[in-house]
This record gives C-alpha cells, structure tokens and sequence, in this order.
C-alpha cells in the first residue's frame, strides 16, 4: 500500500459546494484556484464531480433543501474521503444560525474531518485546512506527511 | 449422393413443392414441420452441391420446361397488368406492358424462342453460384423457421378473424426456389423468368398485411423492379439482334465486352441495380419495411437485393477495365456513401438497417466495378458476412419488435434490463456490422485496400466507413442503457426464436474465425469463376495477406496489407466477452448516477427532484440531425446526384458503341 | 520471438512515457497560465491514489466497455511498434473509441450521455482523416504496412504534408484539447462536469487515464511516421507537435460540436482530398510520359 497511500496525500481532488452561503466564503475557494496562490502545486484540482472527488469543501450553513444534496453527494464520493467545512457559517450556522430553514453546520449532515473558521476564510486558510486534513489522514494510514 | 438432376430438383423445386404443402395445410404444427423439414433439406441440399463442385445443367424434356417457363412469365406479366388496373396504379401498368410487349416481340416477333431454347447448357452451377445457394439455403432457411413463430405472435397481436399465415409461408418458402434458380440459370429466359418471379413475390410478401400503406409500397417496389425487368428485356433483344448466344456464358465467353455488347451489359447492371437498390432506387427496400419482419430479413439478406449484386458480379468480366466499371464503382460508392450518412438520421431501428442495406450493396457493386480480383474476394466475401449479419439484425429486430411492440430506436432504450438475451444477440450483430475482427470489417477493409485504382471510389468509401460507426454505435448505445439493476432475468422466448438467432450467431463468429478456410474453400474458386487472372489473397499463418500488384510502387513484390484473422479475435475475446462474462459487481459497490446532487433515491431509481421538489423522470435522447442529414435535406442532393452518375453510365456504354462505328 | 518482446516492453513502458507527457503537459500549462504548477510525477500520484479509491460503479456495461477501450488501444499501438497494416490499425483504434462511447452511454447520466453523442461526433469527424491518411500511405508507397513506411528512404512528409496538417488538426481531438475538447476535458468542467467520463470513478478512473496515456504515446507515434528514416527526427517531430498542441489548448476555448464537424470537414478532409488528387494527377502523369 506503500505508494497508494503516498499518492493519496500528494493528490487531493476536491469539490466545491455551496449550501446557503452569502458567498464570500465561495469567492476565497476560487481564489484559492487561481495563480497566486495555485493550488495545483498541492497536486489540488477542482473536480466539480462526486465520483472523482477525495475532499468535499463545503461553504455555507445547511438548509433543509441543500441538507439532501449534501448527502447525496457525500454518499457518492468514493471512500477514503475527507470532508473540510469552510468558514464561520459551515461550522456552526453562523449568522444565519436559528433562522427557520437552516438545520446548523455542515456537522448535522456528514461527517466533518476539518474545520476552516472565517468570515470569509482567507485561501491561506482554505489550502492549510486541506493539508490538515491530508495530515489526519496520513496518520489515519500510518504513514508520514 | 444424390444424383445431380435430384440436387437441382430439390433445389429449386423442393421449395414450391413445400410451399404448396404449408398452403394447403392450415394446421400450425403440421406447417411447422414442414418448413423445418424443407429448410433441413434445403441446407443439405447446398452442402452437396459444395462437396460436388461446378458443373452444369440441363433439364431432360427441354421443350416442356421452356413451355412451362415461356407460359408462366406471360402469366406473372398479365398478373402485373392486373394488379396495375385494379390498384390503379398506371405506373405499375405502364411498366407491365413495356415488358410484356418486347418479350412477345422477340420470342414471337423476332423469332427469338428458338434461340432462347437452344441455349445449352439451361443452368450452370459454378463456385459463385454455390457460394449463393449456400447463402440463401442456409441464411434463407433460418428465416423461414423463425417466420414460423413470428407470423402467429403477429397475427395474435393483430386480431385476425382469418389466418394468413398459410399464404405468408407459401411465398416465403417459395422465394428460396426462385432465388436458387435464378442463381444457377445460364439461360436468360430462365433467368429473366426467375427475375420476374423474385420481383412477383417480393410484392406479395411487402403486400401481405394488406393495410394502404403496406399494398403502396409493395406497388412501388413492383413498378420499380419492372423498370429492371423492361431493361433485361432489352438487352436481351439487343443480344439477339447481334447474334449473341442468349445466356450469361454466351455474354461472358469473349472476355471484356466488345464495344458493342456494353449498352446490353449496362443495361443488365442497371437491372441490378436496381433490384439491389442502388440510388436512386432505394426507396422500394425503404417501402418494405411495412412488411413483417421475416421477409425484410429475407429480402435484404439473402435473397432478392442480393440478386442484384450477384448479377453485377456474374457480368464483371464482361466490363472490366472500361469506363463502365469505373461508372459502376462509383454509383455502388455514391449509394454506400449516401445512405450511410441518410442512416445517421433515422430514428426507425428496421429503416436504419435498410439504409445500412442499401450502403452494403452499394460496397459490394463497387467492389465489383472496382473489379480487380482483390475487390472480387471483398465482394464475395461482404456478400457471405453481411447475409448472416444483416439476417440475424433483422430477426433481432422482429423479436424485440415483439417484445416491446415497437420499432423506434427511442424505445429500445435500456432493452438490456427487460430482454438480456435479445439484446445481446443484437449487440453482437451490431458488432459485427461494423467492427474488426468480424467479417463485414475485413470485407471494408479489402475493399479499401483495393480501391486504390478509382480513388474517388475509396474517399466515398472513407466518409461511408466514418458515418458507418456513428449510426451503429449510436443505436448500440440506446440498446444498452440501463439502471443498474442487478441479476435481471433472462426472457424465455419461442424456439422457433431462438434456434435461428443462436446459429446466425454461431455462423457470424464461425465464418469470421474460418475466414481462411472459407476463403480457400470456397471463394478462391469463386473468384476465379469470375475472373480467371491472379491470387489477390494469400493465407498466411494466422492472417491473411494481400498480395502485392502495386500499380503506384515499380518496387513491387511486398505485401500491400495483412490482417491478422486469429490474433483479433483473440483480442475481441480479452477485450470484450472475456469482461462480458467476468465482470462482477457486489449491489454495494453501485451508485446512483450524478445528477447535481439531486437524485430521488438510490439506483433502482432515475427520478430526480426538479422544480418545487416534484419528482421527475430522467429522459435522454439520441443525435439525429434530421436538419442536415434527414431525408428531406439530403434526398434533393442525392437523387440529383445518383441519377447523374446513372445517366452517365449510360452515356459510357453508347459513347463506347460510338467509338466503335 | 523478437515480436514478443517488442510487444512487452511497449506495453509496459508506453504507460510510463504517456504518464510522463500528461505530466509535462499539466506543467506547461501551468506555466503558461502564470502558475508554477504541479510535479511532473503528478499523473501517477493521481493514478496511483485512484487506484486505492474504494470501487463504486454506475452500471456493470460500463466497466466491461472500458476495459475493452484499454485492450483495443493497447492493440493498436501493438499494430503500430509491430509495423503491422495500417489501415487496420485505424479501424482497431475506432473500435476503441466505439467502446469508450458505449461505455459513456451504458449508464443512464444525462452527462456521460452528453458526452458519449459528443464522441461520436468527434469520431464522425476525426475517422475520415485518420483513415485518409492510410489511402496516402498507400499512395506514396503501394503498401499498407507501416514496415515499408520504415523501409522507404522518402519520409512520408515530403509528399504528404497537407495530410500531416490535416492530422494536427484531429491530434487536438484525440487529445482531448481545446477547442475540441467537447466530450469531456481535462479542466474547466463547466457544461460537461467530466463528459463522458462523469460515472467512472476510482479504480475505473484510472484505467481511462491508462488507456489515455496509451493513447497519447499511440497518436504521436502516428505522427512521427511521417519522418519514420531516421525515427529521431520523427520523434522530435511528433514532440514538437505535442507542444503546438498544449499551446493552441490554452489559448483556444471550446467550440460547439457542429463547428468541429464542419471546421475538421472543410479543412481536414479537404487537405486530404488535395493531397491524394495530387498523388493521382502525378500517377497518371508518371503513365503517360
């Protein structure tokens, strides 16, 4: 398993979805994608498709519409899978928290590896929160980062 | 063995006799057997003739069977007029009368019957010939065993009060008789009178449910081939007139034509063609589509079109090499280009095979115009491969046209989870219409390989062979959707179904591996039946090997092209059954597909939520680009075209007589 | 015996080169959009980690057809170190892209299907030039076979230069480029998510990057027959128009599916029909004099 689970660190697919965010957070992911801060060093491609896809980060609180999306994606992303929640919003619900369509965090629907916290969370933030979660599971498999 | 006039009895006689039995009795069983019985002698019958080889024939009391000849051809003639006068169809009429008028001219004006009866020997049977008898007593016989089954689900499904199937088998029984004679006739007024009779049968069987649209179109495939009948009677009296012999051999034994003799032969190929229908002609095979499905599986795989190609075939030598077979390669690429690409905008799975019918012929003509021995081996080749494939696409869109009562490729869709079997058999035809390493394959490939000495014939062939996969494989892929449910059953279906279908099968891939073997055993002679002049294939370990004649390189003696027969299939068999039989997924391992997210439920499910949560269906949809490659866009250019090419054949073959005075 | 193990080594190296181009291309990109990019090694890292996905499938067919577009390829290209004929080789490698189709419609995605009808309008444009390209061969050297393109001291380019641009043009195709990168792409996923490739995932996945990567070695092998004596200069050849390639991709966007089919038509086929008139005029001129 040796270079399998070499190649799963140094080539992390992610999908990007948007719950119900006011898309700030959405603006900082792209940013991240573009050429001054690049991604793609990370061997991170935005694939924009479940059945591709390692990392799925998620923006914005859960509603109770985009809840069933959400799991419908998570069900068809092939295992081993990370999930990363970015900014304030995906974590807890943020400033849309009680309001009466939203159900709270991204927590509430899947499994959440990582947590990026921000208001909108600045792409420093976004790539260092994939590579957190690429360390979680570098020590889920026993091997070094 | 039997004895040689026996073989030829059963041949051509066995079949009327069975149909007059099948008609007579009215008993679904007795029927049955009948028809297995004849089709099992019928397929005996052309193996002996194989094992016997090439000889000729002539009926002992000559005088009465000319009588009985002379006498039924004015029979179907009046017939014709009859049925033109009752449908009031002048076309229909008009075409009669241009027949039946020079025919009495010159049997009875001229004083051409006597010629027409001393013309020895009545039949010859060489290779080609037995390569054909073959096809339609084996292809042939299949069909009519599985009409057995499917005439009674199609009267079931129609509600008859009176069966008709008596008369559906008596004609299609008969066809067979007609199809060997007219293969084995030397004689012309045999093989007009076969001619005749296959035309008169075609137009019983396109007829025989009896609807407006169903008796129309068998009109127009009556008028139409009458056109070919006028022409053959032309040209035979121009042959009498010229003091030719009145029998194939007799046009054939000077060689290349003289000048004069190329209008009759033109005349002849465009007779052919038309029987083979070439463009502008095709809409008559289109028209039979109304029919039951057996008698398109007849008529477009062994029988009648392949008429046409054969007798184009039989008179290569007698224009090889002049104007007229270079007119001839390029009508037969024109129609294998044209209804290529028209195939690409049916939506009809039985019309989508009719233009991949008319395409095939189109390849075989031109590979007979293209008349090098390397184009003869394709044709001959392409003839054998595409009647066991094109039989059994056929008699597999009759048993889905059973099972799901419809004709649309748009309905078909995701066959695979309700009919597995059917459609696996139809994958494999479809396969090998198209795909190496079947049969019609290599036949393209010879074909391309050959065409080298018309080049404009080769690029109409590129642009066919392109199109080709886009309208195949866009129907296969309709064919094969599905949810992915596991461990659907598998259909229970008649034997008269099955028994059919599973030998065509076992005949694509048998023909396909034995390639060499059929090609040493049989069309090699036929070949050299045809034109004596040079090996163009050689076998040569696993594949095999096209000589090198090189007209472009003066460094010749290297192999022009190879094809690896054994090799490929042994690939087809890792590549595609060894996964088709192995490939195995846990229900755990399936996922819905992606929809956004948005999927209503798991896989046993295509619904999906659309606007205010409703539940939808998803629905997809094959390319047609009816815009540009329908009929109504493309017939203009076509027709124009093909009968420009057509006009100029002809204008070749009097050009070359002008030439000669 | 020699066969064999040409036939061996091809199939366990061509990966590696194909891998290594796929990776060279991602950097060229990169660099051309500013950015500094991804390692080289990065196709395999992601081959290697779709490999160890866990296997999830959206119909049985589906894996069957791409297991059978892998060994279709893989024989082409066998056809093509093997020197074998020509014309088939073409006609194997449409079986491929036939089965790569199949595959794309055997499962019922609204965006494999998309892109499935996408291929085949790709290959309704790309076959007559491929093909074409067989006639001309035939043309300049009364053979089919590719040994005789290496026997020929005359490189094929030398007389079939517009059937060489025709065939830069269906390169872009078959690389999957912009701007004919209509039946699936390998970024900006707008439209198509993936294409054709949308419902393969996992392990599946990595078998088309495989068959991609074959692909890749095959096509350019194609190209550098055209200098096939000395084979270097082939290869430079072929390399160089593998670097046109990743240009006109980044500076190109996609187009529609009609304007491929008319633009790759009017241009591709039309240099292939000048050439072989040329090579016909010229035959029938070495006849008469």
């Amino acid at each position: 398993m040796g270079i399998i689970a070499t190649s799963r660190l140094k080539s992390p697919w992610i999908m990007h979805f948007d719950n119900s965010s006011c898309n700030g957070c959405d603006i900082e992911v792209l940013a991240s994608l573009t050429p001054l801060y690049d991604i793609e060093r990370f061997g991170i491609v935005n694939m924009g498709n479940p059945k591709h896809t390692d990392v799925l980060v998620v923006t914005g609180p859960v509603n109770r519409r985009t809840a069933r999306v959400l799991k419908n994606l998570y069900d068809q992303i092939a295992d081993p899978k990370m999930v990363i929640a970015v900014g304030t919003c995906s974590i807890s619900g943020g400033v849309f928290h009680n309001c009466y369509n939203v159900l709270g965090g991204v927590d509430k629907v899947v499994p959440v590896d990582v947590y990026v916290p921000g208001c909108a969370a600045r792409p420093e933030a976004i790539i260092d929160g994939v590579v957190m979660a690429l360390q979680k599971l570098a020590k889920l498999q026993g091997v070094a980062l | 063995m039997l004895p040689y006039n026996w073989m030829m009895a059963v041949a051509i006689l066995l079949p009327v006799v069975a149909a007059v039995l099948v008609y007579i009795i009215r008993q679904y069983h007795v029927r049955g057997v009948i028809v297995i019985l004849a089709a099992i002698a019928l397929i005996v019958n052309s193996i002996l003739f194989l094992l016997h080889g090439k000889d000729t024939f002539s009926p002992a009391n000559a005088q009465m069977w000319n009588m009985v000849v002379t006498v039924l051809d004015y029979l179907i003639l009046l017939f014709y007029i009859y049925v033109g006068i009752s449908l009031k169809n002048w076309l229909v009429l008009i075409f009669a009368l241009t027949q039946i008028i020079p025919l009495a001219w010159l049997e009875f004006g001229m004083g051409g019957s006597a010629a027409l009866a001393n013309v020895n020997p009545t039949f010859v049977v060489d290779h080609l010939a037995i390569v054909m008898t073959l096809v339609i007593s084996i292809v042939g016989s299949l069909i009519c065993v599985f009409a057995i089954r499917y005439m009674y689900d199609h009267e079931h499904h129609q509600h008859l009060e009176k069966s008709r199937q008596s008369r559906f088998l008596f004609w299609l029984v008969l066809f067979l008789g007609a199809m060997n004679g007219l293969v084995f006739a030397n004689n012309l007024i045999y093989l007009y009178f076969f001619w005749e009779l296959t035309t008169l049968i075609c137009f019983q069987l396109i007829a025989h449910d009896l609807t407006k649209e169903a008796i129309g179109n068998a009109a127009r495939a009556l008028w139409m081939n009458s056109i070919g009948g006028t022409a053959l009677i032309i040209a035979m009296i121009i042959l009498f007139a010229k003091d030719v012999p009145m029998s194939l051999n007799g046009i054939l034994s000077g060689g290349v034509a003289s000048a004069v003799l190329l209008l009759p032969v033109a005349l002849m190929c465009f007779t052919a063609m038309i029987k083979a229908a070439q463009l502008p002609f095709q809409s008559w095979l289109l028209g039979a589509m109304v029919a039951p499905t057996p008698v398109s599986a007849l008529l477009h795989s062994s029988t009648m079109v392949k008429a046409g190609v054969y007798l184009v075939l039989r008179l290569a030598p007698a224009f090889a090499g002049t104007r007229l077979s270079v007119m001839i390669a390029l009508v037969g690429a024109f129609t294998f280009m044209a209804a290529s690409g028209l195939a690409i905008s049916q939506t009809t799975g039985k019309r989508v095979l009719a233009y991949s019918t008319i395409a095939n012929l189109g390849l075989i003509i031109a590979c007979a115009g293209i008349n090098t021995p390397l184009a003869i081996t394709a044709a001959i080749l392409l003839i054998i491969f595409h009647a066991v494939s094109k039989g059994l696409m056929f008699l597999c869109a009759g048993t889905i046209e059973h099972v799901i009562w419809s004709r649309e490729i748009e309905d078909m869709e995701g066959l695979a989870a309700k009919a597995p079997m059917i459609t696996t058999i139809t994958a494999i035809g479809m396969l090998s219409m198209f795909l190496p390493p079947f049969g019609m394959l290599l036949g393209k490939w010879m074909a391309l390989e050959s065409a080298s000495v018309i080049p404009l014939a080769a690029w109409l062939f590129v642009i066919a062979s392109a199109a080709g996969i886009v309208f195949w494989a866009k129907w296969l892929g309709r064919l094969l959707q599905v949810l992915p449910k596991l461990g659907s059953k598998i259909e229970s279906l008649s034997l008269s179904y099955t028994v059919p279908l599973w030998l065509l099968v076992l005949g694509i891939f048998g023909v396909g591996i034995g390639v060499a073997s059929v090609y040493t055993g049989l069309v090699q002679n036929a070949v050299a039946d045809v034109i004596s002049s040079g090996q163009a294939l050689a076998v040569q370990g696993w594949g095999l090997t096209v000589n090198g004649v090189s007209a472009v390189s003066s460094t010749a003696n290297f192999a022009v092209g190879n094809y690896p027969v054994w090799p490929l299939f042994i690939v087809f068999a890792i590549a595609v059954l060894i996964p088709f039989i192995f490939v195995a997924i846990k229900p755990g391992e399936l996922r819905p597909v992606y929809m956004c997210g948005e999927q209503a439920g798991g896989t046993d499910t295509d619904e999906w939520y659309s606007t205010a949560d409703v539940k939808t269906k998803v629905q997809l949809g094959g390319y047609y680009f009816q815009g540009v490659l329908g009929e109504a866009a493309l017939n203009p250019w076509t027709y124009t075209l093909s009968i420009v090419l057509m006009v100029i054949m002809f204008a070749v073959a009097l050009l070359a007589i002008g030439g000669a005075l | 015996m020699n066969a064999w193990i040409i036939a061996i080594v091809t199939v366990i190296v061509a990966p590696f080169i194909g891998g290594f181009l796929a990776g060279i291309d991602r950097r060229i990109t990169a660099r051309l959009q500013g950015r500094f990019g991804p390692p080289i090694l990065q196709p395999f890292y992601d081959f290697f980690k779709l490999l160890g996905k866990s296997k999830i499938a959206a119909s049985r067919l589906q894996l069957m057809w791409i297991y059978a577009y892998l060994v279709l390829m893989i024989t082409a290209l066998l056809f093509l170190v093997l020197r074998l004929d020509i014309l088939l080789m073409m006609f194997i490698l449409g079986f491929a892209g036939v089965c790569f189709a199949l595959g794309g419609f055997s499962s019922r995605s609204p965006y494999s299907h998309l892109g499935a009808n996408r291929e085949l309008m790709q290959m309704l444009a790309y076959e007559p030039v491929l093909l074409f390209l067989a006639l001309g061969v035939y043309a300049q050297n009364g053979s089919f076979l590719i040994s005789q393109i290496y026997a020929s001291p005359t490189p094929l380019i030398s007389r079939l230069w517009p059937i060489f641009i025709a065939l830069l043009v269906i390169l872009t195709i078959k690389l999957r480029k912009s701007p004919f990168d209509l039946s699936t792409s390998h970024h900006a996923h707008q439209e198509l998510v993936k294409g054709i490739m949308t419902e393969y995932s996992g392990p599946y996945y990595a078998l088309i990057e495989l068959t991609e990567w074959y692909e890749i070695v095959l096509v350019l092998g194609i190209v550098s027959l055209f200098v096939a004596n000395p084979l270097w200069v082939g290869i430079i050849i072929a390399l160089a128009a593998y670097v046109l390639e990743l240009f006109v991709d980044n500076i190109t966007a996609r187009m529609t599916v009609g304007w491929m089919v008319r633009f790759v038509w009017s241009v591709g086929v039309t240099l292939c029909i000048l050439n072989l008139i040329w090579f016909w005029v010229f035959a029938a001129f070495k006849g008469v004099s």
